[in-house]
């Protein structure tokens, strides 16, 4: 068989770098304008309105609207976030109800997400092939609900009057009961306000399964040599787990931690529609205090301030996680 | 290298180009007015009954002037808003703008409207004409930037379910009560409690609107006023007054406001599913509600609240009306459309009957008008009848602010026990007048 016979034959290496440069011309621009758009342009604009008193309802400048009736004031935006006076304006005392809500929030649902998927990955994992999935699909139901309805769902389920769980605590109290869990602000469990825990337990519910099914695909991709050794050395089922599998899984938990922490940073929408902050500022977390001053007051300017502490404040934790949790080892 | 540092540029100008070109470019509908054709567009949020009235008037404005055509444009309601906040500085509105009255001035103030030409009404001529809350919400620092169509009321009379009344035994309800202790004796009768649990609101007064406006009435009704020269005062005998009236409704039991407001058994819910036996909310809950609840709006009627000492003074917030764009190419036509909705009586209430709308207009709200008015929706009677003693709100600069994150919240949190009345009216004190600096 001669060469001029070959079925196939690789292209000179020129014209493979030149169908490359072309493939890139004509697809990266479009990315790159794209993102630039999309993503570049409003967290450039977020970030410049922050110094700034602007507000849309205000023309402003021709420049961007920015200027004039929407001045520059430098940094007195964030100077005000630093005013913890008694008399403090509403605004910012609102925003320090916000911030120390939200890390409230965060801060709690961290460890419970983790306590409850991680264990219960584990749980799923060693039961039989067949009912893996059941469980799996089970749990990850509610990731796949949009949170307005699952906040609508779990505000039926709170009713005071017609709900659920009153219902049951009713029943075995054998009298009428009618606690308000989201709306009644003298209610307070442990230091932390009734109504926060009612919607802490809802967006677990809801965000459960995300974390459950990344355990169970790391729990899935540890060798099984390596329990298998610590059994022959005589571990038990415990201290396999917890000597053996914890460790290993330890890259799995930065992530899941750092996603967790992020998401429960950026909750909104089921707060905005099982609260919509209250009872009395209760749940106020820092993304209803950006849309209530960005969209309902028109204080712009203020709410994209608030907006650049939120991804400092993200930016922070999730670098001290990495710092903590990081590993430099791979199996 | 000069070639990529080329197309970075060319890339990052046309990103600069694309996102900056809207705040500069202009409408391109409108036009000449004298004679020559002309496109104006009207934009509205979604209520099928308001914009069924819109486009009866649009199309016999149309017959009437075959060189105008109006395009009505509808949103639903929050997408309107935002719609708004961002099209007005960008100048992408459209000519004639449908706006709540306690809108107008934080637009208008931000040069985004057209004030009304002395040629079209002078203010004198407006205020002659419509209810003073209701112009009050389109006129800023004097100037009059819109025209109203609607009464938008929430206080002055209640929605009471007659067959309850019936059952628990109190005689002739509708006839309406004298003092408030006979409002009093009526609404506790009407409540019911068990196990501790107040399953049915004698009055259920606790929802945002109707909360706010009892408060801001019942200093009023008592000879005082809230937004002086001075500023916003409320720490005051009047002040302290409607607040003990508005802990009596909850000390005698006429409704548990832990159970019973915005964010649970909201009044309109509340009434319609006979929760709550006596309502404080506006007549349109009744278009809103009445298909689905015909029983219950079978036994309804609105009765007229007492007054304190005679006092019939009470708060109103404007209502929806129209304005036009100071960016419309086409002024004169906008406003002369404006004025043929809302300022010819036969027009305006034309479209009070399509929308179920309480007049704007002082003529419509006696004779002909309020008698097809009456006829069309009998509910209307009552409020037609106290009109007339209504008052603005006052000139707030971020009126829902005011009135939902800080009255309201501060109200409900007094009614609750968790605040003292003197606290109650110094916070609300300091914080309103921290939203007038």
């Amino acid at each position: 068989m001669t060469s001029s016979k070959r079925l196939f034959r690789f292209p000179r290496r020129e014209t493979r770098d030149s169908a490359k440069h072309t493939f890139l011309g004509l697809t990266v621009p479009p990315l790159v304008l794209y993102m630039g758009f999309w993503t570049l342009f409003p967290m450039v604009w977020g970030f410049l309105l922050a110094f700034f008193d602007y507000s849309a309802r205000r023309t402003g400048s021709t420049f961007l609207g920015l200027g004039e009736d929407n001045p520059f004031v430098a940094l007195q935006n964030f100077g005000e976030m630093l005013n913890f006076a008694e008399d403090a304006p509403l605004i910012v005392r609102q925003f320090h109800i916000s911030v120390k809500t939200t890390l409230l929030f965060a801060f709690l649902i961290l460890p419970l997400n983790l306590l409850i998927t991680l264990p219960l990955a584990a749980l799923i994992e060693s039961v039989h092939e067949r009912v893996k999935g059941v469980f799996r699909t089970f749990f990850f139901l509610p990731v796949l609900a949009p949170s307005v309805g699952v906040a609508i769902m779990w505000g039926y389920l709170y009713h005071p009057q017609r709900g659920l769980l009153n219902a049951i605590i009713g029943a075995v109290a054998g009298k009428l009961t009618a606690i308000n869990w989201t709306g009644d602000q003298s209610l307070v469990l442990m230091g932390i306000p009734v109504a926060l825990i009612a919607v802490i337990v809802a967006y677990l519910w809801q965000d459960l399964g995300y974390n459950l099914v990344i355990f169970i695909a790391a729990l899935q991709s540890i060798p099984e040599s390596l329990r298998e050794a610590a059994r022959i050395d005589g571990a038990s089922d415990w201290q396999v787990f917890w000597h053996v599998t914890l460790p290993l899984l330890r890259p799995t938990i930065l992530l899941a931690a750092m996603l967790t922490m992020i998401s429960s940073f950026q909750v909104f929408d089921i707060i905005q529609v099982l609260t919509n902050g209250g009872p009395n500022e209760q749940t106020r977390v820092m993304t209803i205090d950006i849309y209530n001053n960005a969209f309902r007051f028109q204080n712009m300017g203020w709410a994209s301030a608030v907006s650049v502490v939120l991804f400092l404040l993200v930016l922070v934790i999730s670098l001290v996680q990495n710092r903590l949790l990081k590993t430099e080892w791979e199996y | 290298m000069k070639q990529k540092l080329f197309l970075f540029l060319l890339l990052t100008a046309l990103s600069l180009s694309a996102c900056t070109g809207g705040a500069t470019s202009t409408q391109e509908t409108g036009g000449e007015t004298a004679g020559e054709s002309v496109t104006l567009r009207l934009w509205t949020h979604q209520n099928d009954a308001f914009n069924e009235g819109y486009q009866a008037l649009i199309d016999a404005y149309m017959a009437e002037n075959p060189n105008v055509k109006i395009e009505l444009e509808t949103f639903d309601y929050d997408t309107y808003i935002q719609t708004l906040q961002t099209a007005l500085p960008a100048k992408t509105e459209a000519d004639i703008l449908q706006m709540f009255g306690s809108w107008v001035c934080s637009y208008a103030e931000g040069g985004n409207l057209a004030e009304v030409q002395a040629t079209v009404m002078s203010l004198q001529e407006a205020q002659n004409a419509f209810f003073a809350p209701q112009i009050a919400g389109y006129t800023c620092n004097g100037k009059l930037y819109g025209l109203p169509q609607e009464f938008n009321i929430e206080y002055g009379a209640v929605l009471v379910n007659t067959a309850l009344a019936e059952e628990t035994g109190i005689a002739n309800i509708t006839g309406g009560w004298a003092t408030w202790d006979d409002f009093i004796a009526d609404a506790k009768a009407l409540a019911v409690t068990q196990d501790g649990v107040m399953t049915r609101a004698g009055y259920n007064f606790t929802g945002s609107d109707g909360l706010t406006a009892t408060f801001y009435s019942l200093i009023l009704q008592n000879g005082g006023t809230y937004l002086t020269d001075e500023g916003f005062k409320v720490n005051t005998p009047e002040g302290k007054a409607a607040l003990d009236l508005l802990k009596r409704f909850v000390d005698e039991g006429l409704v548990d406001p832990v159970l019973f407001n915005d964010d649970q058994n909201w009044v309109g819910d509340s009434y319609f599913e006979e929760t709550s036996a006596i309502g404080l909310v506006g007549p349109w809950v009744v278009p809103e509600y009445g298909a689905d609840y015909g029983d219950v709006l079978e036994v309804t009627q609105y009765v007229p609240l007492p007054s304190v000492g005679g006092n019939n003074s009470f708060v109103a917030a404007s209502g929806w009306g129209l304005a036009v764009s100071v960016n419309s190419k086409a002024v004169e036509a906008a406003w002369d459309f404006v004025t043929y909705v809302t300022m010819n009586a036969d027009n305006s209430v034309q479209w009070n009957l399509a929308s179920g709308t309480l007049p704007a207009l002082k003529a419509n709200a006696t004779g002909n008008a309020a008698a097809s008015l009456t006829e069309a929706f009998p509910h209307f009677g009552p409020f037609l009848d106290i009109l007339q003693y209504a008052q603005p709100e006052g000139a707030f600069p971020d009126r829902d602010l005011v009135w939902y994150d800080i009255s309201y919240p501060r109200l409900l949190e007094f009614l609750q026990g968790n605040m003292t009345a003197e606290e109650t009216l110094e916070t609300l004190e300091r914080e309103v007048s921290e939203t007038l600096q």
